[in-house]
């Protein structure tokens, strides 16, 4: 067995190469939230002297938010790989310090779905989607235009044959 | 770092640096097909430049390079000095910078994020929220009409759906349309654009000359760009100058005549099209590609991509996949005709074959898809083909009274019909040639009232009291279905059962297989003849003329819980695993926990015996923890208020009459500890149907408070008269008579305010007042006496239903003077009481609720209704035969048989093709 043994696995540290070129240490653990990262370590066995890890989808300044989500959520039980929740009427609600966490730039909780996508972080890819959900829901379409900035390439006659023909689903 | 025009657009994927070095590419090649959730750093490269595309217009490095120095300069210390020379700017400067900037604050997640990413992110909206977003722009539009998310939103509606049908129908299209394509038939230029060049990777090829072929254009591209099929598009923008161009001459007018796909109308199987009359009449429940599909599969030209309007398949020219958006939006079209009662009524036997139909009542039926299998008091079983309203085989003709119960299984592995009856005999048929596989012969004592059976048992129960469970298969003692006795079960065992505890393993040489169709066990322990039956997932629960429900183990025999609530004979149960719902002669239809035998909803109505009902809840997979939740919530606020005191301590009698119909209100909160919320829990779409006695179908609905309400009510001679196709129907030797007429306090009310209604009606105008006499005759014929304007002739059709969509009305008669008279003839036992026959209809006993139940089919049954016939023939009053025996519905239709030898149904397609084309796709019930 390797040396690394002797250390509880919670405190080995690894260090991600992040696609700019940063290092940063982080606790396996904490690095293990991501699926990849962790499949990753799996296949390389626990004997692998594994020094920095390369990953080149993600830049510091994302990898330093995911981490920070990965740091605060350590602790959760670890993702459920069924897919039962395709099953269940989805709730966008959000815990607290996770809606707080989201509080950032458009561009950049984009750029955090986008990672944890790449990482395999379900439960960070959720909280991300939620959060753009809640920002589409309950608003009419211009406010949703505005807050995506999305420009309205339909003419007037197409926009009014599409809002009459999803009458069908209007509350009755 | 690296100064960001130069080798920043491949070496850095990062999102940052990638959209700083936007302007040093051009234009990216989008023939790319980014389909899998991997992303390469290419991948990323690409989306980013698109998104930087976007940008070009703030101009930041486009207009102006900026100096080494800048670049050089740390994020931080660029920030402050941009902000100093911010601050040197007047106000309105500022403002336009700030408008310039916009774009890169606020970023349009369609075209910065890939599919798989939208389509999660929009699984978390509600469909009305999605077709909002539909409408934001073209590629809002092509994100969320994604068949594979209307799949899942279909699915979390809690809806059905028969994926095998799917999966078979995109069969049969594939071969269809390959078929197509050997023949080389070109009914349309259009067509072989569309199959030549089935590649998506093929778009930037694809530029016809626009002004010749705006159409043609707009439809390959529809079919070219399959993006809802693998989500592997990114939508259309890269064709937006074409809409442009294609919009020009496309009106909507043409949507109808492009009939692209016609290739239907070259149908090679095809049989002799059906007018659109006929098309509507017959169900399609085959896999054949039929003119309805053709109606309203070709892809209609039109500007937009995807279609304006959903099409059956999705328009791709690859492979042939349902659309599961117009699944979604059929099925609700369809339920809001269920909510808004429209339909069209149809009967069997087919109007024009009336020698084909049951010459007495009919006592049972069931239907899945294509077949209804019908079982009668003249002693035969009719197995019916729905698409064409008739008989698939003679009458099937071996037992030797009046068939009750019946269950078949027409999937070809199974292949087989079980009926029993009053003469106690169960028979076995081969389903699809009707040939007779097994009699078992004094199957019971007494006439045998249910049966069902699932892949390994088959139970009976009857009116001896007892229940019957037999092997389907052949059967070792050390087979997991084989029984096994316990002290606990009261449950008898012939001798040949073996009791596997108290054998050695030595032993085993000796056993030999249970054939199939052998007796396992009787129960015994109920007190009245045992009604109804359900099994379902090893256990049966069975409902019984001494007001019982209760639930046995199948394998030991043992009663598992013993549900009393009813306040009269119970006549009809159903069974989900969770919920018991029950009809029973208290004029109620109850809703159990299985689970605690909490009696969680009672829903008040019918004003005679509630003899069929099925309830479909709509659950969610694994959902139980959610219904247990809110159950628990429930409790909670009950306890609350009743320490606040806001619940009365003491039931006083009148407030324990009072029923829950599923409210949360502490005050109706009845029962606790349950593990399903008052009402039962379910989806919104939940709903029940019960028949009744009082010759009514109701359809309950839950409301917004989740309290159950009647949402409909259906009249079965009414349906009997629109089904007619306003052809008086033959009465011959019908089965008359048998009418509760029941004279009691809200009745008289109800006579009253009926009758002003029928009055204000006939005030109305001339067609009104056809309708109200419509209306009259429906409600005297519904309580069993005179309708003076019974012939309403042809009218009957289009009325039926347009009375159906006003108020519901009570069966109660409006204009009766005769009512009373007619109340006070010495009303005969509506059905022979098990053993004892007390006149009364109101107050029968458990034990005569019990036979009422059974409907009983004994001979001097048959002596009574003549007697009560001849009663009424006197005064001149044609009785109805409207009794409701059994029901069953599905996803599109309601179809009950009862006295009246005519099966009924009501189909809530109402006639709309596309609804009809979709409701082969959707579940048996729900």
């Amino acid at each position: 067995m390797a040396s690394t043994d002797q250390q509880p696995k919670s405190q080995q540290k690894l260090i991600l190469t992040t696609s700019d070129d940063h290092d940063i240490e982080v606790d396996r653990d904490v690095a293990e939230r991501s699926i990849l990262i962790k499949n990753l370590l799996d296949d390389f066995g626990p004997d692998a002297e594994i020094d920095k890890i390369p990953i080149p989808n993600v830049n510091e300044a994302v990898m330093k938010k995911v981490i920070e989500w990965c740091t605060h959520h350590r602790g959760d039980p670890p993702a459920s790989q069924d897919d039962d929740t395709d099953n269940r009427k989805k709730s966008t609600d959000i815990d607290e310090w996770d809606q707080k966490f989201m509080q950032v730039d458009q561009e950049m909780l984009f750029e955090i779905i986008l990672a944890a996508n790449y990482l395999d972080i379900k439960a960070l890819l959720d909280v991300g989607c939620k959060t753009v959900a809640n920002m589409i829901k309950g608003k009419s379409p211009e406010e949703i235009r505005k807050t995506f900035n999305i420009q309205n390439d339909f003419t007037p006659e197409e926009e009014d044959q599409i809002r009459r023909e999803n009458e069908w689903a209007e509350d009755r | 770092m690296a100064g960001p025009i130069s080798d920043a657009d491949f070496a850095t994927p990062s999102y940052l640096q990638a959209f700083r070095s936007v302007s040093s590419i051009s234009k990216i090649d989008e023939g790319y097909s980014e389909d899998t959730r991997s992303q390469s750093g290419s991948d990323l490269v690409l989306r980013m430049d698109t998104r930087l595309g976007d940008g070009e217009d703030v101009g930041m490095d486009t207009h102006y390079p900026l100096p080494e120095w800048v670049l050089n300069m740390s994020e931080s210390d660029r920030s402050e000095f941009a902000y100093a020379i911010l601050r040197s700017l007047r106000t309105s400067s500022i403002a336009g910078i700030v408008e310039k900037l916009n774009p890169l604050l606020h970023l349009d997640p369609v075209l910065h994020l890939p599919p798989e990413i939208t389509f999660h992110i929009f699984s978390y909206l509600s469909p009305e929220t999605l077709l909002r977003a539909s409408t934001l722009s073209k590629a809002w539009r092509a994100r969320v009409m994604d068949s594979p998310l209307w799949r899942l939103l279909f699915r979390l509606e809690g809806w059905n759906s028969d994926f095998a049908q799917v999966r078979a129908f995109e069969e049969a299209e594939r071969v269809r349309r390959a078929n197509l394509k050997e023949k080389k038939t070109r009914p349309r230029t259009t067509e072989d654009t569309d199959s030549d060049k089935p590649s998506t990777k093929k778009r930037h090829c694809q530029k016809p000359s626009l002004l010749e072929r705006t159409e043609t254009d707009s439809s390959v591209r529809a079919r070219m760009e399959p993006m809802s099929l693998d989500g592997s598009s990114d939508g259309p923008p890269n064709w937006a100058e074409q809409h442009h161009a294609v919009e020009a001459d496309e009106g909507p007018s043409k949507a109808d005549d492009a009939m692209e796909g016609v290739t239907y109308v070259s149908e090679p199987t095809g049989g002799v099209p059906l007018s659109p009359l006929e098309s509507i009449r017959r169900k399609k429940t085959t896999t054949e590609i039929d003119e309805d599909v053709a109606a309203t599969t070709p892809v209609i030209s039109d500007a937009l991509d995807p279609p304006v309007r959903p099409t059956l398949f999705l328009p791709s020219s690859t492979e042939p996949k349902i659309n599961w958006q117009y699944l979604y939006k059929q099925k609700r079209r369809l339920e809001e005709n269920w909510d808004m009662g429209r339909y069209t009524n149809f009967q069997l036997p087919h109007p024009d074959h009336p020698e084909e139909r049951h010459t007495e009542c009919v006592y049972t039926i069931q239907y899945s898809g294509k077949y209804l299998v019908s079982g009668s008091r003249d002693k035969t079983i009719r197995i019916w083909d729905l698409d064409t309203q008739r008989l698939v085989h003679p009458p099937l003709q071996e037992h030797t009274g009046s068939v009750l119960c019946l269950q078949f299984d027409e999937r070809p592995e199974e292949d087989i019909l079980i009926t029993a009856g009053s003469d106690c005999r169960v028979i076995l048929w081969q389903f699809s040639t009707g040939k007779l596989i097994k009699k078992i012969d004094q199957a019971h004592s007494e006439s045998v009232l249910n049966l069902r059976f699932d892949d390994r048992y088959l139970v009976t129960c009857s009116k001896d009291k007892t229940i019957k469970v037999w092997n389907r298969k052949e059967l070792w003692p050390t087979d997991d279905a084989y029984p096994s006795s316990t002290t606990r079960s009261k449950a008898q065992f012939p001798p040949y059962i073996i009791n596997m505890q108290h054998i050695t393993e030595t032993s085993h040489l000796h056993f030999k297989p249970l054939q199939p169709y052998s007796l396992l066990m009787t129960m015994e322990g109920h007190g009245a003849a045992v009604n109804a039956i359900q099994i379902y997932d090893g256990q049966i629960v069975s409902a019984s003329g001494d007001r019982n429900v209760k639930v046995w183990d199948v394998r030991t025999g043992v009663c598992l819980m013993t549900f009393p609530g009813h306040t009269k004979g119970i006549a009809c149960v159903q069974f989900d695993g969770r919920r018991i719902v029950s009809g029973s002669s208290d004029e109620t239809v109850r809703i159990f926990d299985r689970a605690t035998g909490a009696e969680v909803a009672c829903l008040q109505g019918h004003t005679n015996l509630v003899r069929t009902v099925q309830a479909q809840f709509g659950d969610l997979p694994g959902n139980e923890d959610e219904l247990e939740a809110e159950a628990r919530a429930v409790d909670r606020r009950f306890f609350e208020a009743k320490i606040k005191g806001l619940v009365p301590e003491n039931l006083t009698r009148d407030r324990r009459r009072v029923r829950n119909a599923g409210s949360r209100d502490p005050r109706s909160i009845l029962a606790y500890g349950a593990k399903l919320p008052p009402g039962g829990g379910g989806s919104k779409w939940a709903r029940i149907v019960s028949g009744s006695y009082d010759e009514t179908i109701i359809i309950w609905k839950k409301n917004a408070d989740g309290i159950w309400e009647k949402s409909k009510v259906l009249y079965q001679n009414e349906a009997v008269r629109a089904a007619g196709g306003g052809r008086r129907r033959v009465p011959q030797n019908r089965n008359q008579g048998g009418v509760a007429l029941q004279p009691n306090g809200t009745a008289a009310t109800n006579f009253q305010a009926l009758a002003h209604q029928a009055q204000a009606q006939a005030q109305a105008a001339h067609n009104l007042a056809q309708q109200a006499s419509l209306l009259h005759a429906a409600a005297q014929t519904a309580q069993g006496q005179a309708g003076q304007h019974t012939n309403a002739g042809p009218t009957t059709q289009t009325g039926a239903p347009a009375t159906m969509t006003g108020n519901p009305v009570n069966p109660i008669p409006p204009l009766g003077q005769q009512a009373p008279q007619v109340q006070q003839q010495p009303p005969q036992p509506p059905i022979p009481a098990a053993g004892a026959a007390a006149p009364v209809p109101q107050g029968l006993t458990p034990g005569q609720a019990a036979a009422a139940a059974a409907a009983a089919a004994g001979p001097h049954h048959h002596h009574h209704h003549h007697h009560h016939a001849h009663h009424l023939n006197q005064l001149n009053h044609p009785p109805t035969n409207s009794r409701v025996f059994k029901l069953q519905f599905d996803a599109r239709r309601i179809i009950c048989c009862s006295q009246d030898p005519t099966i009924v149904g009501w189909d809530f397609a109402n006639g709309d093709r596309d609804i009809i084309v979709a409701s082969r796709f959707f579940g048996e019930s729900g």
